[in-house]
């Protein structure tokens, strides 16, 4: 482990990658924290760059961006309550009031801190933690991938919400159709080409991510544009933050939400389909419940634990997705799909040969995970007065430019102008498909994990003698299907529970 | 309640599953992979069956009665960017990246309320050529600056 972290050190340290770690978490901020765009359409952004570098240097800033686009989105929550991302909606709680309070500095400097700290000791967990995880899956087999991949979208499935698994597996599955599009990886054949040679290399993950995130975002936010008042708003948060310092009995305060939020955060990010989100979310939860109740009722009125909590768990919780993803080579969130896919894109194949053949592309992005956590406490706090300075340029520049560099991106890579077309073909589905609220994460993390599905299960059928019996008679594999399946049904077994119940309760009232 | 969101939703994502599944039987198979059990067109038939039964199950047991809004919304501005984009892709090539990106960046911010055509010129053209600088110099990636008639 220690001479991992030698050569992870020794790749991360060179010149070249502080620079790059140093950009993307400064481009990751400014991104992060323009309303509606997140970590997500600023990895997307970013993918084009990075294609062009080292795939340690280009994983680095991918990385740094994602970082500094949590951070970033955290700076718009406080400051004007507009969460660029849904993990940073339990931010705005605690965080928007003591920014109307004119404690905007010292909530920015809380959310840095706790941000910092959950970074740094989930990536400590993670250094414990990929290695075991990789030396075990390293006996894994084609059913078992397979296995693993039905339960890492099932899983996304299921986290998504009160009457929304039903959309979120449909969604999926169109992600998984259009993974199929192009040329049949074993026979050769076109599939769903139309005829068109463009499509015979299938349809490019950059151009779907950009599409879906970062040109749709644009487009809705062309749709809803914001009121004069709200930009006003923004200008005057964005000039006066208030002092930055915390003091000791706030530090205090802070510290035991950080251990136990950090550990919900890395445990819940571990969890395939969980994410950042819901690791937010209950931490805040939980610190509510541990406050008692005379600091209970300081929630949602300028709590400095309020605040603390999601914010270390949601940092937490984005490292801890990377285990899935560096051991299994299976995403756990959009985010880590799309840097799936970014690593397919270098010819890396994340997953337990990853710790042996590429370590230091394994190790490198473990360690700029502390390198990034600390370039945002060093560097991004104090300039946080200046960045900030962003929310002030006016929408009308700011959407076309991002339109822009969504298009060239696309364009950069491939040189082909069909693939605009295309791009804006899915642009306006995925404005009609989130106009309707279907979720667009789990089709990339479908489409992502559409090829890698059908290559393991025609491999398993294949060792198997064509026979599907691998699902039941290998008991690893049987057991995942069997998790895979439990967690679709848990969402619906669990309400019918609830109702029924209520419904007891009631009874007993009433009787 | 008919015609909520997650119903209209569903009901395009049905229509797109059956287009897929009638897609998926032109996949040509080969004569040795016909009695195989994975072929190329396993995976785009397991998948329609998917498709079309959690498209009806979304239709059928919508999880909210919210209807779609249309009212508020600039749907005018939106499609006008459709195009403009579209517009971008085609003329990139032939007029070169410059002019190209230029005329986009200025039609953009003037559809989103900019009037000052001193402001139009003066951000959108020196931020095109700069950025056409730093890939060309800095990143060593080659776009093509000038129209076609310019070309040397």
């Amino acid at each position: 482990m220690i001479e991992g972290i030698l050569i992870g050190l020794g790749t991360a340290l060179t010149p070249i990658n502080i620079l790059f770690v140093l950009t993307g978490c400064l481009v990751g901020t400014f991104i992060g924290m323009l309303p509606g765009l997140g970590p997500m359409s600023a990895i997307a952004l970013m993918i084009p760059v990075a294609a062009s570098l080292e795939p340690s240097t280009g994983i680095i800033l991918m990385a740094a961006v994602y970082y500094g686009a949590i951070f970033g989105g955290s700076t718009s929550s406080i400051l004007i309550n507009a969460p660029g991302v849904a993990s940073t909606v339990a931010t705005s709680f605690d965080g928007y009031p003591m920014a109307k309070q004119g404690k905007a500095g010292k909530a920015l400097a809380i959310a840095a801190y706790s941000s910092f700290s959950g970074g740094i000791i989930s990536a400590i967990f993670l250094i414990i933690a990929a290695p075991y995880l990789a030396a075990v899956s390293l006996s894994f087999h084609s059913s078992d991938y397979f296995a693993l991949m039905v339960l890492g979208l099932t899983a996304v499935a299921a986290f998504a919400g009160k009457g929304d698994v039903l959309k979120a597996l449909l969604m999926t599955v169109v992600g998984l159709m259009l993974s199929t599009v192009g040329t049949d990886q074993t026979q050769g054949v076109p599939r769903f080409t139309l005829g068109m040679i463009d499509l015979t290399d299938g349809i490019s993950f950059l151009l779907l991510v950009m599409a879906t995130f970062a040109l749709s975002e644009a487009l809705i936010a062309i749709l809803k544009p914001s009121s004069d008042d709200s930009r006003e708003a923004e200008r005057k948060a964005s000039s006066n933050l208030g002092s930055m310092a915390i003091s000791k009995a706030e530090v205090k305060e802070m510290a035991p939400v950080i251990g136990r939020s950090s550990v919900l955060g890395f445990i819940i990010g571990v969890l395939p389909g969980a994410g950042a989100t819901i690791a937010s979310f209950l931490a805040y939860g939980t610190e509510q419940r541990l406050a008692g109740p005379e600091k209970g009722k300081e929630f949602g009125k300028g709590s400095i634990r309020g605040l603390s909590a999601p914010e270390t768990a949601n940092n937490a919780a984005a490292t801890g997705s990377f285990v899935p993803l560096l051991t299994l080579g299976i995403p756990g969130s959009g985010t880590t799909a799309i840097m799936l896919g970014a690593l397919i894109g270098y010819g890396i194949q994340p997953g337990p040969r990853l710790y042996i053949d590429e370590p230091d592309v394994f190790w490198s992005v473990i360690v700029s995970m502390w390198i990034g956590n600390i370039v945002l406490l060093i560097l991004n706090l104090p300039l946080i007065p200046y960045i900030a300075k962003i929310l002030a340029i006016p929408a009308r520049f700011l959407l076309p430019l991002i339109l822009f560099f969504s298009l060239i991106g696309v364009y950069f890579v491939s040189f082909n102008t069909f693939d605009i077309q295309l791009m804006v073909l899915f642009g306006f589905i995925a404005v009609v498909l989130r106009f309707l609220d279907f979720p667009m994460a789990p089709m990339i993390l479908g489409f992502i994990l559409g090829g890698m599905m059908e290559e393991n299960l025609r491999r398993a059928l294949l060792i198997n003698d064509d026979s599907w019996s691998f699902m039941w008679q290998r008991p690893l594999t049987l057991t995942i299907l069997v998790i895979a399946v439990s967690c679709l049904f848990a969402p619906i077994l669990w309400g019918r529970f609830q109702r029924l119940r209520k419904g007891a309760d009631r009874a007993g009232e009433g009787g | 309640m008919i015609f909520s969101k997650d119903r209209i939703g569903g009901t395009l994502l049905l229509v797109f599953c059956l287009t897929y599944g009638l897609l998926s039987q032109n996949i040509t198979l080969l004569p040795i992979q016909a009695k195989a059990a994975f072929t190329a067109r396993t995976m785009p038939e397991v998948l329609t069956v998917l498709g079309i039964g959690l498209s009806m199950l979304v239709i059928i047991f919508p999880g909210s009665p919210d209807r779609p809004k249309l009212a508020g919304f600039n749907w005018g501005t939106a499609a006008l960017f459709l195009v403009l984009m579209s517009a971008y892709g085609l003329t990139v090539r032939p007029i070169g990246f410059i002019a190209s990106t230029s005329v986009f960046l200025i039609a953009g911010f003037a559809l989103l309320g900019e009037r000052s055509l001193v402001k139009l010129i003066l951000v959108a053209v020196p931020l095109v050529v700069g950025f056409w600088v730093l890939m060309t110099q800095g990143l060593d990636v080659f776009i093509e600056p000038l129209p076609w008639f310019l070309k040397g």
